[in-house]
């Protein structure tokens, strides 16, 4: 039996190793390894209750927006505390905004280079100046004799990349248009924001900066040009992919089980809904039947708690059976995929007509039928469609905001209580538990969306979503991984996130 | 659109103007941009106990435009966000790199420096990697704050160890030319700029704590547009509230940046604009003290 071992698996956020063992050319087995820890739940205790949105946005460079609020949320629900409707669409905008950079980055810069054959470059003849100009710059970087040219676009695995030309050189100008998009999208957060990534004005009761007309106008403005690439550009590629790498649609399809927390406050609830599938249909949400499990984790003990009371974590590397940094969440007891395919799912299911329609029009074009989505290329596609449905909702929460209304009520602090703030990350499902105790931070404990995903097995050896993912994916041997890493990377991993 | 010499003092301008440089600066930039252009500015970045949060920040360089940057003006040997080459090609490339030498060594997040076995690249504790790549580097950038004196991964109880490339170098007794670009994350003009300094002008003037200068001389608050109002004892008493944000625990009287003067994410805002305090990512006791609070609302928040 042949073993690949992918590490560190790049081009996702975190450090992150993946093994798997191989037979009959197909992954038998497979592990998820974090290779990262830094302690945050540990370092909030004792903290004041306000650091937590300023220091749990740092667990994460690309999703920081989501970390915040789900802090704030969790502060507000311990404090009895409401937020304003301009506050809650203005949170709208600046995550809606998030979500945007994220999966324009997702798809453009950490994926596609997984299934384009850069070197066509090379063979470029047309007038396109972007195209032109990396063409020279990459020959001028092969003529030269550096030790690594035309980094960090090669080296590269090898494998079965696309033949069609086309489709390499539109993907690689896209690659180049998309850097420009993303820190658009980056330039609209931060307006709401301050600043990126890890914005100042996210707080419990609101948001602190002030609306008037011109910002608001200058935000739509820049919406329309990220919008515009997300139907240019984003969408038909994604539909290109669906046709070139049909096979990816029944690859790496997972448990099949989706949990989704909802998001988009809007009038009195979610814009896209929560709920979880398990083969059943839509079920409703219930948080007592989530517990973390630290059999296979670098912890000391055995645990399975529920995040409100779960103890500390204490570090123990040479534990017998511990194989990762991440916990193994469970719903009632089941390892359950959270991302934008589980949002799409659990919104399908509960019937969320904004969102079924379209979806319905979404999979004829892409040719796809609703039960291939738990796919590698299903993957893609809901984060691609779901792109497109926030960037047109986000005009709707514009003129939803009054200029110059309150966006904040004012914040008071509790001795004691106990608060949980959820909320959808880009990549799934993130919760914040905390508890106060004089004031002061009791307990803090996040369950992230890569927690979930990319969960060791839990002490029955039942193993995460991910690592259920890719056993049956076929590989060859030449391609040194490159199939398990297309798996993965439809996951959109976060591990420093996943571990925090 | 070809690289022309136009096209280096075109940004070479717009760098000179954002780094507040004399003109007689113009063509060294201009050449600095050239020489990078042609490969001549070669960048191992590495990632320790980050978020990730500094290499996104230079994605959103605002001139040269992270297209530019990534293509034509930094070589980027390896970089674990944005290489191509994954799991064993990824291994490769970073050994290939080392065993050249002459890079800038660019380091995001903090060193585990008890507890190793917190962060690793290919089976290989950072820590470890991070002295192998830092021997053959021609200097070292520790970008944010993490990097630079170890950042929240720091605070206390710190479980891992982690500190600061500067303290895990001189642990190992190695001394490298070293420059320290705090930020949580570092703005991506500090980062771009020092880049290409360091590769055309040389070291840069650092301060006690071995930040650039240039960008790190100034108190914030100097420089603050609400620094009238702190004058007059305008203050805001509530988050959100207009006025100056001294009693709410704005830490801009004791951090040393230039946010006021150069905005984020191409001047659209920064924290202050946001009416949010300033916290202080750029200070290297950045969320250090637990009973420090970044908010002080409680208190009679003086300093
Ligand atoms: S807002 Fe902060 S930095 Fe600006 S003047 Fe007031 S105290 Fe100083
Ligand atoms: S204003 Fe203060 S908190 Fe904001 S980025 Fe600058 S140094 Fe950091």
């Amino acid at each position: 039996m042949a073993k690949i071992v992918l590490d560190p698996v790049t081009r996702i956020e975190g450090h992150l190793r993946i093994e798997t063992q191989v037979a009959a050319g197909r992954v038998t087995e497979a592990w998820s390894k974090g290779e990262m820890f830094r302690g945050f739940e540990a370092l909030l205790q004792g903290r004041d209750p306000l650091d937590a949105p300023v220091i749990t946005q740092r667990i994460c460079g690309v999703c920081p927006i989501s970390h915040a609020l789900s802090s704030c949320k969790a502060i507000e629900s311990a404090t009895g505390l409401n937020v304003p409707a301009n506050g809650r669409y203005l949170r709208n905008l600046i995550l809606g905004a998030n979500y945007l950079q994220s999966h324009i980055l997702h798809f453009y810069h950490l994926s596609a280079l997984d299934f384009v054959h850069v070197e066509a470059l090379l063979d470029y003849s047309g007038r396109d100046p972007v195209l032109l100009d990396l063409k020279h710059w990459a020959q001028s970087e092969l003529n030269t004799n550096r030790v690594l040219p035309v980094a960090p676009f090669l080296p590269k695995l090898p494998g079965d990349y696309a033949q069609n030309a086309q489709w390499n050189l539109g993907a690689l100008s896209n690659y180049v248009e998309a850097l420009d998009i993303r820190r658009e999208a980056h330039r609209m957060a931060a307006l709401v924001g301050g600043k990126m990534p890890h914005a100042a004005t996210l707080v419990p009761g609101g948001v602190t900066c002030a609306t008037d007309a011109d910002m608001l106008e200058d935000f739509r403005s820049r919406l329309r040009r990220v919008r515009r690439f997300i139907e240019r550009c984003y969408i038909p590629d994604v539909l290109q992919a669906a046709r070139l790498y049909p096979e990816y649609a029944t690859v790496g399809r997972g448990v099949a089980r989706f949990l989704s927390y909802g998001v988009f406050d809007e009038e009195s609830t979610t814009w896209m809904p929560a709920g979880t599938l398990n083969g059943r249909g839509h079920e409703r949400l219930d948080l007592s039947l989530i517990h973390e499990d630290t059999t296979t984790g670098f912890y000391r003990g055995n645990h399975k708690s529920h995040p409100q009371n779960a103890p500390s974590p204490i570090p123990q590397t040479d534990k017998p059976r511990a194989y990762s940094w991440l916990k193994a969440p469970r719903y009632n007891g089941l390892s359950y995929e959270v991302g934008p395919l589980a949002r799409i799912m659990v919104a399908a299911a509960a019937g969320e007509p904004s969102i079924v329609d379209p979806l319905t029009d979404f999979l004829r074009e892409a040719r796809l039928g609703q039960d291939q989505l738990a796919s590698t290329l299903g993957r893609h596609a809901a984060r691609a469609f779901e792109a497109q449905l926030i960037a047109a909702r986000m005009e709707n929460w514009l003129d939803a905001v009054t200029p110059g209304a309150p966006a904040i009520l004012p914040y008071q602090n509790s001795d004691a209580g106990n608060g949980v703030g959820l909320i959808e990350a880009p990549r799934g499902a993130l919760g914040h538990w905390i508890s106060l105790k004089s004031g002061r931070i009791g307990s803090y404990q996040c369950i992230v969306p890569s927690t979930w995903n990319f969960s060791p097995r839990d002490g029955d050896q039942n193993p995460g979503p991910v690592e259920s993912a890719l056993v049956g994916t076929a590989v060859n041997p030449e391609f040194k991984g490159l199939e398990v890493a297309r798996v993965v990377r439809s996951f959109d991993p976060c591990i420093a996130c996943a571990v925090h | 659109m070809k690289m022309t010499r136009r096209t280096f003092l075109k940004d070479a301008g717009i760098f000179v103007a954002a780094l507040g440089l004399e003109p007689v600066w113009l063509p060294k930039m201009a050449d600095a941009l050239e020489d990078m252009a042609y490969g001549r500015a070669p960048i191992l970045w590495l990632q320790g106990l980050s978020c990730s949060g500094c290499s996104v920040s230079l994605l959103n360089s605002e001139s040269p435009g992270p297209a530019d940057l990534i293509t034509r003006y930094l070589s980027l040997y390896f970089h674990q966000t944005l290489s191509a080459a994954t799991g064993p090609a990824a291994k490769d490339a970073v050994e290939r790199a080392i065993a050249k030498g002459g890079y800038i060594l660019v380091v995001e997040g903090a060193v585990p420096l008890t507890l190793k076995e917190a962060c690793k690249f290919a089976d290989e504790n950072f820590a470890d990697q991070l002295l192998r790549a830092a021997r053959s580097a021609q200097a070292v950038v520790s970008t944010g704050t993490c990097a630079a004196f170890g950042g929240i991964p720091a605070a206390p109880p710190n479980l891992t160890g982690a500190a600061g490339v500067d303290a895990a170098l001189k642990q190992a007794g190695l001394r490298r030319p070293l420059i320290n670009l705090p930020g949580c994350p570092a703005h991506p003009a500090w980062i771009v700029g020092t880049l290409m300094q360091v590769l055309k002008v040389g070291m840069p003037d650092l301060d006690a704590h071995l930040r650039p200068k240039i960008f790190y001389d100034h108190l914030l608050h100097e420089q603050c547009p609400l620094f009238a109002l702190y004058q007059k004892k305008h203050f805001a008493e509530n988050l959100g509230e207009e006025g100056c944000l001294f009693k709410m625990g704005c830490q801009g009287v004791i951090t040393q940046a230039d946010c006021s003067l150069r905005g984020w994410n191409g001047g659209v805002s920064w924290c202050i604009r946001g009416r949010s305090n300033c916290i202080g990512c750029a200070r290297p006791e950045f969320a250090l003290d637990p009973r420090f609070a970044f908010f002080r609302l409680n208190e009679e928040n003086l300093f």
